[in-house]
C-alpha cells in the first residue's frame, strides 16, 4: 500500500514538474518572439507616416459599440473621447443594457439627445430595444436603450444598429487614445481579405490623470493590487499576445478594445448569447467558423493602439473579474471542444485551445495539486527540505524573471511609465506578486471552476469611481 | 545533497543571476536613453534655432555654414529636416535642401544600401522630401527591395512630378502580388488626372479581380469621367464585387448615359449589387429613377430598402412625396417603417435649419 502510495506521490511530483517546466519555456517563447514582433513593428512604423495614407479615401469607416451598464460615473468622458477620436468616417453606437442607475439621463442630458425612429435590420438576436435617441448637436452618436440581456446581447445589438463594414467594441468605461484607430485599422488596410479581426494593448488608467478624455499624465496606480495587475497586463498584453499572434495562434481579442470585420462575425451569429467571456468566444467562433469554410484568415495583434482601462482594487471586485473571466474560458472552450487536437482547425485546435485547456484552465489545479501534495509530504516526513525551499524560490525568481522580461517589452515597445521609480516599483511588485496575490489568484479560478458548474452568472461587477482629473 | 538539490541550487543561480542583470540592464538602459533624450532635445534646440535663422535669412552662404556646423550630428539634423522639411516650402525648403545636400546627402545614399530595414525607411523618407531628379535611380532600384520599402519608394514617387512616375508605379502594381496592392490605391489617387491614360489601358487588361476592383474605384474617386465608358463595359462582369464597384462608380461619375446602365445592375441577382445601384441612382435626382426606388423600397432586403429610402428623398420633392405614400400604407411595414426612419432624420435637421 505504502509503495504505491510512494509511486502515486512520485508520479504527481513528475507531472508537476514537467508541468513548471513546460509553461516557463512557453512563456520565455512568447516573450522572446514578442521581442522580434516588437522590433519588426517599430521598423515598419517608425518612418512611414501611416497617417497621411490613412487619411486617404480607401479607408473603410467604423462603427464603435460600447455596451453601458450602470456606468453614469464614467459614461461622458468615455464617449467623448470616443467622438473625438482620430479617424475619417465612424459612428458611436453606446448601448444601455437596461441600467438601473443614471446612465441614459446622464447621455440625454450631457449630449442634448432625442428619440429617433429610426428601424434597423435584425440580423442577430439580442432583447428588446426600447428606443434609440440620436443629437443633432454630436451626429456620429447613436445611442439606444434596451431591455438587460447582459453583455454579449447588448454588443448583438449594437451590431445590428451598426451601419458600417468594421466595428470596434469597446467598453464604455475606458478610454481610447486618439490615434488608437487609425493605428488599429492598420492589418485591414494592408491585408483587407483576409485579416478578421485585430486587437491593441489596454493598460491600467488607475493612478493617471485624465483630461478631456484623454489620458495626461501616466503614474503608477497608490493602490497594491492594481499594481499588481498592471505588471500582469504587460505579460498578458506585451507578452502572451503578441507571442501568440506571432504564432498565428491568437484566441483572445479583448473585449475592451478589439476591431473586427462585421460581415464575418454575423456569419458565425454575433456573439453568443448568454456567454460570459463573449470576446475570447467570438474569436474562437470565427477561426471554427472560417476554418470550417476554408478560407484563409489572420487575427492580428497591433501593439501600438492603447485603451485605458480601470482595473478593480478591492480583493472582493478582482476576484469576481478573474472569476468571470475563468468561467469564459471554461465556457468557451467547452462549446468548441469539437475544434481540441482537431487537426482540421490548423494551429487553433492543434495548438491555441489545447494550450489554453492546459496551462490556463486546468493550470490552477496542478498548482493546487502542487500545494496540497507539498502539505502531505510535510505530514508523512517525506518532504526533502533544501529541496522545497529551492524550488520554491525558482518559482518565485522565475516568475519575477518573466515579469521583468514584460517590463522590458514595456520599455521596448512605448515606454509609457516616464519615472525611473516606476521600474523599480514594478520590479518590487514583480517580485511579490509571487507570494500570496499569486497563490490567491489560484484559488480564485479553481473556484470559478466549480461556480460554473453551480450555475454561477454572476458578472462581477466593480465599483465605479470615475477617472481622476488633471490639473 | 542529493542531484535534484544540486540543480535547484544552479538553477536558482543561474535565475538569480539573470534575473539582476536583466533588472540592472533595464535601469542603465532607461539611464542611458534619458540622458541621450536631454542630450538630443540640446542639440535639437540649437540645430533647429539655427536651421530657421537659415530659413529666414535665405542666404545660400548661411546655409552651408549651417550645414557644415551640424554635420557632425546627423541623427539630429536628420531629424531637425524631417520635421521641418514636411511643414516648409518654396524658398525655405531650399535652405533646407542645400543643407540636406551638404551634411547628410551622403550618408543617406549609403543608408540606401543599408541592411537594417529602419535606416533604408529613413533615407527613403528624406529622399521624399528633398528630391533631386538626378538621384530618381536610386528609388528604382530599391522596388525591388521587401514589400514595406517598396511601398515607401512608391509612397515617394507618387510625389515626384515627374512623367515617368505613373508608368513606374503601374509596372509595380501589375507586378505586385502581395497584400500591398491597396495601398496603390492612395498613392495612384494622389497621382490624380495623370493616371487617366494608364487606367484606361489596365482596365482592358486581363487582371486579378481585386486589382480590377481596385481600378474601377479610383476611376470614381479621382472622378475620371471621361472613362465611363470603360466602367459601363464591365457592368457584366462575371463576379459581382466588380459589379458592385462599378455601381457605386457610376454613382460618383453621374453621367446621365449610365443611367440605363444602372437600372440594369438594380436588377442584378446579387443583393450588394442591387443595394450599390439603388443608391448610386438616388445620386441622380434625376425622376426618371422614381418608380425604380420605389419598387425597391418594398424589397425582401433591408439595405435595398435602406438604400432607395435614402435615394428617395435625394430626388425632391416627387421623391418626398412617395416616401409621404408609403409611410401611410399598412400593406408593407418594412418599406412603412423604413421611409418613416428615413423622413424621421429629414425633419430633424429641417427643424434645427
Amino acid at each position: 500500500m505504502s509503495g504505491v502510495f510512494h509511486l502515486l506521490l512520485h508520479a504527481f511530483n513528475i507531472v508537476i514538474l514537467v508541468y513548471f517546466f513546460l509553461i516557463n519555456i512557453f512563456y520565455l517563447l512568447f516573450i522572446i518572439l514578442s521581442l522580434v514582433g516588437l522590433f519588426r513593428h517599430r521598423d515598419l512604423t517608425r518612418f512611414v507616416s501611416f497617417k497621411e495614407v490613412f487619411r486617404l479615401p480607401l479607408v473603410k469607416p467604423i462603427s464603435i459599440i460600447a455596451p453601458a451598464y450602470n456606468e453614469d460615473k464614467t459614461i461622458v468622458e468615455s464617449v467623448r473621447a470616443l467622438l473625438s477620436l482620430e479617424y475619417p468616417v465612424f459612428e458611436v453606437i453606446v448601448v444601455n443594457d437596461g441600467s438601473t442607475d443614471q446612465t441614459l439621463d446622464t447621455l440625454i442630458m450631457s449630449f442634448r439627445l432625442e428619440k429617433s425612429r429610426r428601424v434597423f435590420r435584425k440580423v442577430v438576436d439580442h432583447r428588446p430595444v426600447k428606443g434609440i435617441y440620436t443629437s443633432l448637436a454630436h451626429p456620429k452618436l447613436i445611442v439606444v436603450d434596451k431591455v438587460n440581456g447582459k453583455k454579449a446581447d447588448a454588443l448583438n445589438a449594437g451590431l445590428n444598429i451598426s451601419r458600417y463594414p468594421l466595428f470596434c467594441a469597446v467598453d464604455s468605461d475606458s478610454l481610447l487614445e486618439k490615434d488608437a484607430l487609425l493605428k488599429m485599422v492598420r492589418p485591414f488596410l494592408e491585408d483587407p481579405e483576409k485579416t478578421v479581426a485585430a486587437g491593441g494593448i489596454i493598460r491600467l488608467i488607475n493612478g493617471c490623470k485624465v483630461r478631456s478624455g484623454q489620458v495626461q499624465e501616466v503614474r503608477l496606480p497608490r493602490n497594491a493590487l492594481a499594481r499588481f495587475q498592471v505588471i500582469e497586463y504587460f505579460r498578458a498584453f506585451l507578452g502572451g499576445r503578441i507571442g501568440m499572434s506571432m504564432l498565428k495562434s491568437g484566441l483572445i481579442v479583448s473585449g475592451a478594445f478589439g476591431l473586427f470585420r462585421k460581415d464575418v462575425a454575423l456569419q458565425c451569429g454575433g456573439y453568443r448569447a448568454g456567454t460570459i467571456g463573449e470576446d475570447m468566444d467570438l474569436i474562437v467562433r470565427m477561426r471554427r467558423h472560417l476554418h470550417n469554410m476554408r478560407r484563409p484568415f489572420e487575427i492580428r495583434f497591433v501593439p501600438d493602439p492603447i485603451c485605458w482601462t480601470a482595473a478593480p482594487e478591492t480583493m472582493k471586485s478582482l476576484s469576481g473579474q478573474r472569476n468571470r473571466w475563468h468561467r469564459g474560458l471554461l465556457d468557451t472552450l467547452l462549446y468548441n471542444r469539437v475544434m481540441l487536437f482537431n487537426p482540421r482547425y490548423g494551429l487553433t485546435g492543434l495548438f491555441a485551445m489545447p494550450f489554453y485547456l492546459v496551462f490556463e484552465l486546468l493550470g490552477p489545479f496542478i498548482e493546487v495539486l502542487g500545494y496540497l501534495i507539498f502539505a502531505a509530504c510535510i505530514v508523512l516526513g517525506l518532504v526533502n527540505y533544501w529541496f522545497a525551499v529551492l524550488f520554491f524560490l525558482v518559482a518565485v525568481v522565475m516568475g519575477t524573471l518573466l515579469s521583468l522580461l514584460s517590463i522590458l517589452l514595456e520599455e521596448y515597445s512605448s515606454r509609457r511609465y516616464p519615472r525611473l521609480q516606476d521600474i523599480l516599483v514594478l520590479t518590487l511588485f514583480s517580485l511579490l506578486e509571487n507570494i500570496l496575490y499569486r497563490q490567491w489568484l489560484t484559488l480564485v479560478r479553481v473556484i470559478a471552476f466549480f461556480d460554473f458548474y453551480r450555475g454561477k452568472e454572476e458578472w462581477g461587477a466593480m465599483q465605479k469611481k470615475g477617472f481622476a482629473q488633471a490639473d | 545533497m542529493s542531484p535534484s538539490v544540486i540543480l535547484s541550487a544552479y538553477s536558482l543561480l543561474f535565475l538569480l543571476l539573470f534575473s539582476l542583470s536583466l533588472f540592472g540592464f533595464i535601469v542603465i538602459r532607461r539611464l542611458v536613453l534619458e540622458r541621450r533624450q536631454r542630450r538630443f532635445n540640446r542639440l535639437y534646440e540649437q540645430i533647429e534655432k539655427d536651421v530657421l535663422e537659415a530659413v529666414s535669412l535665405v542666404r545660400p552662404d548661411f546655409s552651408l555654414e549651417v550645414a557644415r556646423r551640424h554635420r557632425g550630428h546627423p541623427e539630429v539634423l536628420t531629424q531637425v529636416l524631417l520635421d521641418f522639411g514636411d511643414i516648409l516650402s518654396g524658398e525655405g525648403r531650399d535652405q533646407l535642401r542645400a543643407i540636406f545636400n551638404y551634411a547628410i546627402k551622403g550618408l543617406c545614399l549609403k543608408r540606401l544600401a543599408s541592411r537594417r530595414t529602419s535606416k533604408r525607411l529613413q533615407s527613403i523618407r528624406l529622399f521624399i522630401i528633398f528630391f533631386d531628379p538626378a538621384e530618381r535611380d536610386f528609388l528604382f532600384r530599391l522596388l525591388k527591395d521587401k514589400p514595406i520599402i517598396k511601398l515607401a519608394v512608391i509612397n515617394a514617387l507618387s510625389r515626384i512630378p515627374s512623367p515617368e512616375t505613373p508608368d513606374y508605379i503601374f509596372k509595380a502594381f501589375e507586378e505586385d502580388t502581395g497584400c500591398t496592392i491597396q495601398a496603390y490605391f492612395n498613392i495612384m489617387f494622389s497621382l490624380g488626372n495623370r493616371t487617366e491614360p494608364l487606367i484606361k489601358e489596365f482596365l482592358r487588361k486581363p487582371l486579378p479581380v481585386d486589382k480590377l476592383g481596385l481600378l474601377v474605384e479610383l476611376v470614381g474617386a479621382i472622378l475620371l469621367r471621361t472613362l465611363f465608358e470603360d466602367i459601363v463595359a464591365l457592368a457584366g462582369h462575371p463576379d459581382k464585387e466588380i459589379r458592385i464597384r462599378v455601381a457605386r462608380t457610376l454613382g460618383k461619375l453621374l453621367i446621365p448615359e449610365t443611367m440605363d446602365t444602372l437600372v440594369a445592375l438594380s436588377a442584378d441577382e446579387a443583393w450588394e449589387v442591387k443595394a450599390q445601384a439603388v443608391k448610386s441612382l438616388g445620386k441622380f435626382k434625376n425622376p426618371e429613377a422614381l418608380d425604380i426606388l420605389t419598387s425597391s423600397l418594398f424589397s425582401a432586403i433591408w439595405y435595398v430598402r435602406y438604400n432607395a429610402a435614402r435615394g428617395l428623398a435625394e430626388l425632391g420633392e416627387g421623391g418626398l412625396r412617395r416616401l409621404k405614400e408609403i409611410a401611410g400604407q399598412d400593406d408593407d411595414k418594412y418599406a412603412r417603417d423604413m421611409s418613416v426612419m428615413v423622413l424621421n432624420d429629414l425633419i430633424i435637421p429641417g427643424e434645427a435649419a
